[in-house]
């Protein structure tokens, strides 16, 4: 009998679940796996390395969420990029608001441009520009496939049919290889 | 030996190579397209150029958007938001109102009524009439090619809700419970409601400890030391006892 009180006593002062749960270990171990490529796929979409961070960690606390419900497991790599593909968007369309704001109808490129910084030679500053003039939807087709999802998977990230995600990378390569063969 | 007939209509589309480097053509457009770069060398060099193209991207996205800051201080702040996440979602916290109050002690009285007999000093135990354990047909081999702790489905929110109900709790108070199989899926259990009952995470006999149990079972039924069935009426009759007997006398 004693500890079915104490159970009852743990629910009404919320020591009902003791240190750490089993949940909160299989999220951090997702973490673990699954920050590097996210944070790599959000800095494609152009968002600064501290809003990638930020919006990772909402992604994880989402993910908490969602298996604490008990829904679907069903390809959860596609889920946490479309959940942190979702957000990015969020936080771009803000911050391009917020700078509207700022720059009094001046329009302004959200993540302008970190990793231009980055970039060694001048061979892939030229390929960077070809990218970054390719259409948005194009790029994130692009970025997903290097992360090895199949077109399915990117269709299903993207929220966009099959033959999108294969015409946006027949686009892109096209435009890349051509860019390429001017060295 | 293959002609072309008509020019550079009939090579392929970058599409269609692209697609075929992916894997993403039907097996029969594969063959036509295979067919085709074998006896067409521009395709083949255009195909060589797209894949130039790959390369250099992936080149480019690895130094352009490698992640720089490490990762300790991220992670250590997603372990203190889960932690809170995990407290603040259990009702009650901190506060001792008049509802769940009323709740607890409802609950109190329905744990008293449904656990009556089978309660000690360890914990509720499941009931026998509602969880008496069921199997399924599994061959050993079957039971010993998939690892002790290799993940079962999760549990349907609509079986979870079967399952409190069955033993007249509040679902309101599911946060603190888990749905867990009496006899493991990996010894043989079945995915049925009568092979699953409701574990407080507060429990000193919890789930993980029933894991070790699991675990070890299935050493002894995989090492040939230990009876499949045994294991099963053990684990089903009485866990706690199964594992002072196979694991040792404490946790
Ligand atoms: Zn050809």
């Amino acid at each position: 009998m004693g500890s079915s009180l104490q159970a009852v006593v743990g629910l009404l002062v919320g020591t009902g679940r003791p240190g750490r749960s089993a949940l909160e270990e299989e999220v951090t171990a997702f973490y673990d796996a699954f920050r590097g490529p996210l944070l790599r796929y959000l800095a494609s979409m152009r968002i600064a390395p501290a809003d990638g961070e930020e919006i990772v960690q909402e992604v994880f606390l989402a993910l908490f969420r969602h298996l604490r419900d008990g829904k679907s497991r069903a390809n959860l790599r596609g889920w946490l990029f479309r959940v942190a593909h979702n957000l990015a968007l969020k936080n771009r369309h803000a911050k391009v608001r917020h700078a509207v704001v700022e720059a009094s109808g001046e329009s302004v490129d959200p993540g302008m441009n970190p990793e231009q910084l980055a970039v060694g030679n001048q061979r892939q500053a030229r390929l960077l520009a070809v990218l970054r003039a390719l259409p948005e939807q194009d790029q994130y087709c692009l970025s997903l496939r290097a992360e090895g999802f199949r077109y399915r998977e990117i269709a299903e990230i993207l929220g966009i049919s099959l033959g999108s995600v294969a015409n946006a990378l027949e686009r892109s390569l096209s435009r890349l290889s051509r860019a390429g063969g001017e060295a | 030996m293959r002609t072309r007939l008509s020019g550079a209509d009939s090579h392929l589309s970058d599409a269609d190579l692209i697609r075929l480097a992916d894997g993403e053509l039907g097996s029969g457009s594969a063959r036509s397209v295979l067919g085709h770069l074998e006896a067409c060398w521009q395709c083949r060099a255009r195909l060589r150029e797209l894949e130039g193209a790959i390369s250099e991207f992936v080149r480019l996205r690895e130094e352009a958007f490698a992640p720089a800051i490490p990762a300790a201080g991220a992670r250590a702040m997603l372990r203190a938001r889960l932690s809170e996440e995990a407290r603040t979602t259990t009702p009650g916290r901190f506060h001792i109102s008049i509802p769940a109050l009323a709740t607890g002690l409802l609950v109190l009285v329905a744990m008293l009524v449904t656990f009556g007999g089978t309660v000690n000093a360890d914990g509720p135990k499941p009931r026998l009439s509602i969880t008496p354990g069921e199997t399924r047909p599994v061959s050993l081999a079957e039971v010993c090619a998939s690892s002790a702790d290799s993940a079962a489905d999760p549990i349907p929110e609509s079986v979870r809700l079967q399952v409190f109900a069955a033993y007249g709790m509040d679902p309101a108070q599911a946060d603190a419970y888990e749905v867990d199989y009496l006899i493991t899926p990996e010894l043989g259990g079945a995915y049925t409601v009568r092979n699953l009952w409701p574990q407080p995470y507060s429990a000193r006999w919890n789930a993980r400890v029933k894991d070790r149990l699991e675990h070890r079972l299935h050493q002894l039924v995989c090492s040939g030391q230990l009876d499949l069935h045994a294991a099963q009426r053990d684990i089903s009759t009485d866990w706690i006892g199964a594992y002072r007997k196979y694991v040792g006398p404490g946790i």
